[in-house]
């Protein structure tokens, strides 16, 4: 490869080395037959066979590595506030906000043609009878090419609102839905 | 809860939300390709292993300070290059002897496919132990992982 610390310039006497590497596959009469280009070239195409070699070399990835990067992940789990579930029954009961939002966001995708991304949820009151009470934000990307935007939408708002109810015991006050990017399907 | 089909940029998204589960799909999907840059990086295993554990512990406490989610994995591959450097600059420091005897032990964690390696790659692999960290940084990038090496990293505040 041209790469070299010195900067010892590789050009051949004939001055073309800097195409080859482009034009491995469509060569000059010259650069195929030329007695620098030509055998340059093979020495370019060798490397090209090994890189291809390399590329595709198994990489075996430790059992442990996985479970070891996660670890040390979730012990810095960001779960944001915590909110009080307020059970009837004497005691406490916390859910994070990152619990709830990947419960919120579950809902959103199953909605069918949309993708669920930021979510941030806030509580705002208690609901008779201890229930609490949030705000909710859900940011979202929408499949290109669906054309019942509003169907959609109303299909995510109804699956999150009776998710926060059903799934995490939370009333929601207010459910923002801003759609803020598309995607193809296959992405 | 699957999220095995969401795109990349979709899962940063959650995971900037404090989504682990997103944010192990990332890993899932990306840990051979950085683990594969770390080893031909280091030319050791085991030090490879240590480098992708800390490359995706600090994307996980940096998420926030990325601007962009569409760009994680271009801040990934930076990211562990310039791990990769830092950890070879450390050897040199601690070695303090000739940089050929003490900066590349041969350590080939697979030797059975060593065994099936031809000579070409045998070759290619002991020619990339000669170029410059830098060097081997750049090629491996753009004609392994098919990255454009940078000088900048991916836009983040941080």
């Amino acid at each position: 490869m041209a790469v070299n610390e010195t900067g010892t310039d590789y050009e051949l006497p004939c001055g073309r080395i800097w195409t080859l590497w482009d034009r491995l596959d469509s060569a000059d009469e010259h650069e195929a037959t030329g007695p620098h280009c030509a055998t340059a070239r093979e020495s370019l195409l060798a490397l090209r066979a090994a890189t291809a070699e390399l590329v595709a070399e198994p990489e075996a990835v430790p059992p442990g590595l996985l479970g070891r990067i996660m670890s040390a992940v979730r012990a810095e789990a960001r779960r944001g506030q915590m909110l009080d579930l307020l059970p009837p029954e004497p005691g406490r009961a916390e859910v994070s906000e990152a619990a709830v939002a990947v419960v919120l966001r579950y809902a959103a995708d199953s909605a069918g043609d949309v993708r669920a991304c930021r979510c941030r949820v806030r509580t705002v009151g208690v609901a008779p009878g201890g229930r609490g009470i949030v705000e909710v934000e859900l940011t979202l990307a929408v499949r290109l090419g669906n054309v019942d935007g509003a169907e959609t939408l109303a299909r995510v708002r109804e699956r999150v609102t009776a998710a926060a109810a059903a799934r995490v015991g939370l009333t929601l006050a207010k459910l923002d839905l801003l759609v803020e990017d598309v995607y193809e399907d296959g992405e | 809860m699957t999220t095995t089909e969401l795109d990349d940029a979709t899962l940063v998204g959650r995971a900037r939300d404090g989504d682990v589960r997103a944010y192990e799909q990332l890993v899932l999907r990306y840990q051979v390709p950085m683990l594969r840059l770390a080893v031909k990086m280091l030319n050791h295993r085991g030090d490879a292993e240590g480098v992708v554990q800390e490359v995706f512990l600090g994307a996980w406490r940096k998420l926030a300070q990325l601007q962009d989610d569409s760009a994680f994995v271009a801040w990934l591959y930076c990211s562990m290059a310039i791990r990769c450097l830092n950890v070879i600059r450390a050897r040199r420091l601690q070695a303090d002897v000739d940089l050929e005897l003490a900066e590349w032990p041969r350590t080939d964690g697979q030797p059975e496919h060593a065994v099936q390696a031809n000579g070409q790659l045998e070759a290619l692999n002991a020619a990339l132990q000669q170029l410059t960290p830098q060097q081997r940084g750049c090629w491996l990038l753009r004609d392994v992982h098919g990255r454009a090496p940078t000088t900048r990293s991916p836009r983040s505040s941080g």
